[in-house]
């Protein structure tokens, strides 16, 4: 018996992590995922010492410089008004990724908190969770999202609260599910033997349970946000000119279809490279957690 | 819990009232406790405070909203959907000239995702970690990650280069002269009437955005369809089957993709709601003049009515996909069937 022996409970903690950390490090795709992400943030974080025109984000214009195809001086060409395309991509990324925290912020707690409590107390909770999911379900997001920042006034603000406003019922509904499944455990009861209250049980035995799912579902969330930010703002809803945002220039860029392709192509490719990114590095962490979805 | 199927519908079809109620009554208090005075709205700025209060009252603006709902549930149940404010006539009308060319697009576009999503997704599982595996698992994450409208822009650059000639916007070419038929698909219409050449120019219009709409859903279903493959090779009865030595070939096609239809319909009938939303997306980049362009430009508009109108448009059109994907489940799926027998 004298080799076997007893891991305490940090060394079985590092293992474990190490185990993950290995999974995710082997995983292309997973590498893959997280190196766009940090070159996304990165970029974002630097555009105004990055881009070479950090001024084209304002109201200027060149007119000697419209229509410019993509070349060394303007590597994704200039747009209508003569302003770099790769500065205002550049930039257009700080939009996405307010969106992502805007929405994500809000919803993901909110919906923990309620899907924890939902699926742990039962009752009112719980009915109402699935009521307002199965309402949502029917309703295309995006037409409620139209609808919601219009009614509103059209501009990022409202289109963030639109979204917030639908998109919490997702993550409620999620941690309903894991967290119900949880409370059935034995260790939930044995917790609730031992004299454990309902906000300990809640945070500090269920909750660390659902950060796998909770991670991973956000990860891939932040795609569809972006997705979703950059669908509307095409569409008219977006920040209000000239403030670079994703959609808008691709939306800007169609009307001088097919001739200077550039204009659309470029921020439009800059979008799929972020939710590319996103949905690698969630597709990488569902294999770390090893979780279903 | 055993329940007869047909009772398993009926209470399908209970829920989808309950939720259509709820999402009625959501979009009918968004609609009115907005800033801004519909009366005032729909007379512009011109009209007189005396004219605005003329028509609020005709408009019911000054009773309690619970009394504004339900005299616009009773009315939408007869096909009243009030005036819209942009087009000067009842949405219904509206609606009855812009839904056909949506349906048309969202039926063409799941024929497309389930023609190509399905085989390809039952080839990626056959050849699991091949080569056509992984271009299959390429161009699925593409059609999940693209933005519908890169996509559908992308068609059109594509097609005007290398395709000259082909119809990049509308639904038929101008030249071809059509008074309009009793359906509103043009599809159809084309063939009742005998004009074949409406028909195929319809067709020909209907290509690029249907292949663009189903985009998202082919790569969703081409996931799920593999998965289910995959993890139902490994079910017991099919390695039965194959010890018996049952050709590959009839296990597939006989037993396994039946089996694994299930999960691809369930998810094609959740994606439905998205399917909608990118199809204001489509239609907007196609110029199509659907339901969803109407939808859009009441959006812009402000028209109360017609948005009220549109969401729950939308909303029947989700319910109505989730009930076809139920009943279809229940008649592929024997197991649902048999429930009362055993």
């Amino acid at each position: 018996m004298a080799d076997m022996k007893v891991l305490d409970a940090s060394e079985r903690g590092l293992s474990a992590s190490y185990m993950m950390w290995y999974r995710f490090s082997r995983n292309p795709a997973a590498v893959i995922g997280t190196l766009i992400i940090l070159s996304v943030l990165f970029l974002a974080a630097f555009a105004p010492w990055l881009t070479p025109y950090p001024k084209h984000v304002g109201a200027v214009v060149d007119f000697r410089a419209r229509h410019l195809p993509p070349d060394a001086a303007h590597w994704f060409g200039t747009d209508k008004a003569g302003r770099d395309i790769f500065s205002r991509t550049i930039f257009g990324l700080r939009i996405s990724l307010l969106l992502v925290v805007g929405v994500l912020g809000i919803s993901v707690p909110v919906g923990a908190v309620l899907g924890l409590m939902a699926g742990y107390f039962g009752g009112w909770a719980e009915k109402l969770i699935s009521g307002l999911t199965n309402v949502m379900l029917a309703m295309p997001p995006l037409v409620m999202a139209l609808a919601v920042s219009n009614l509103l006034e059209p501009n990022l603000m409202n289109a963030m609260i639109a979204i917030t406003l639908l998109w919490w019922t997702w993550h409620a509904r999620l941690i309903y599910t894991v967290s119900k499944s949880i409370a059935s455990e034995d260790y939930i009861e044995a917790a609730r033997l031992a004299g454990a209250g309902p906000v300990h049980i809640l945070f500090r035995e269920i909750l660390p349970n659902c950060i796998p799912v909770i991670s991973v579902k956000t990860t891939l969330d932040a795609a569809f946000v972006i997705l979703f930010g950059a669908t509307l703002s095409f569409l008219g809803f977006g920040v209000k000119p000239p403030i670079p945002d994703l959609g808008s220039m691709v939306a800007d860029g169609r009307q001088f279809m097919p001739d200077y392709w550039w204009e659309v192509l470029c921020p439009g490719l800059a979008v799929l490279y972020v939710t590319l990114g996103f949905n690698l590095l969630g597709d990488g962490l569902r294999d770390m957690f090893d979780v279903e979805s | 819990m055993q329940q007869h199927p047909l009772v398993a519908i009926l209470t399908r079809i209970g829920t989808f009232v309950l939720v259509m109620i709820a999402l009625s009554i959501m979009i009918f208090v968004l609609a009115r406790i907005v800033p801004g005075d519909p009366a005032r709205m729909a007379l512009g700025p011109s009209a007189t405070s005396d004219q605005v209060q003329a028509v609020r009252l005709q408009m019911g603006l000054d009773q309690p909203l619970v009394v504004q709902y339900l005299d616009y549930a009773g009315k939408a149940l007869r096909g009243d959907l009030g005036m819209s404010l942009v087009s000067q006539r009842p949405v219904i009308t509206d609606l009855a000239q812009t839904v056909p060319a949506t349906l048309e697009l969202v039926f063409v576009s799941v024929v497309f995702m389930f023609v190509v999503a399905v085989p390809l997704g039952v080839v990626m599982a056959h050849y699991r970690d091949r080569t056509i595996d992984h271009v299959g698992r390429l161009l699925s994450l593409t059609g999940v990650i693209i933005p519908s409208f890169l996509f559908a822009i992308t068609l059109q650059l594509v097609a005007a280069r290398f395709m000259s000639g082909w119809p990049i916007i509308g639904r038929l070419d101008h030249d071809i002269s059509w008074g309009g038929g009793p359906t509103g698909l043009l599809l159809l219409d084309g063939l009742l009437a005998g004009r074949l050449d409406v028909t195929l120019n319809a067709l020909q219009h209907l290509i690029l955005p249907a292949f663009a709409l189903s985009m998202a859903g082919i790569g969703q279903i081409t996931r799920i369809t593999r998965s289910a493959m995959i993890e139902n090779q490994r079910k017991d009865h099919v390695l039965t089957l194959k010890s018996f030595g049952v050709p590959e070939r009839v296990i597939i096609f006989k037993y396994l993709l039946k089996l694994s239809s299930i999960a691809p319909l369930t998810i094609m009938g959740l994606e439905f709601a998205s399917l909608i939303g990118n199809a204001f997306v489509i239609e907007m980049v196609f110029a199509w003049g659907g339901f969803a362009s109407y939808g859009l430009t009441s959006i812009l508009q402000k028209d109360l009515n017609a948005v009220t109108a549109v969401v729950l448009v939308a909303g029947l059109f989700f319910i109505i996909a989730n009930l076809i994907v139920d009943i279809l489940i229940t008649v592929i799926d024997p197991r649902l069937r048999r429930k009362e027998a055993r």
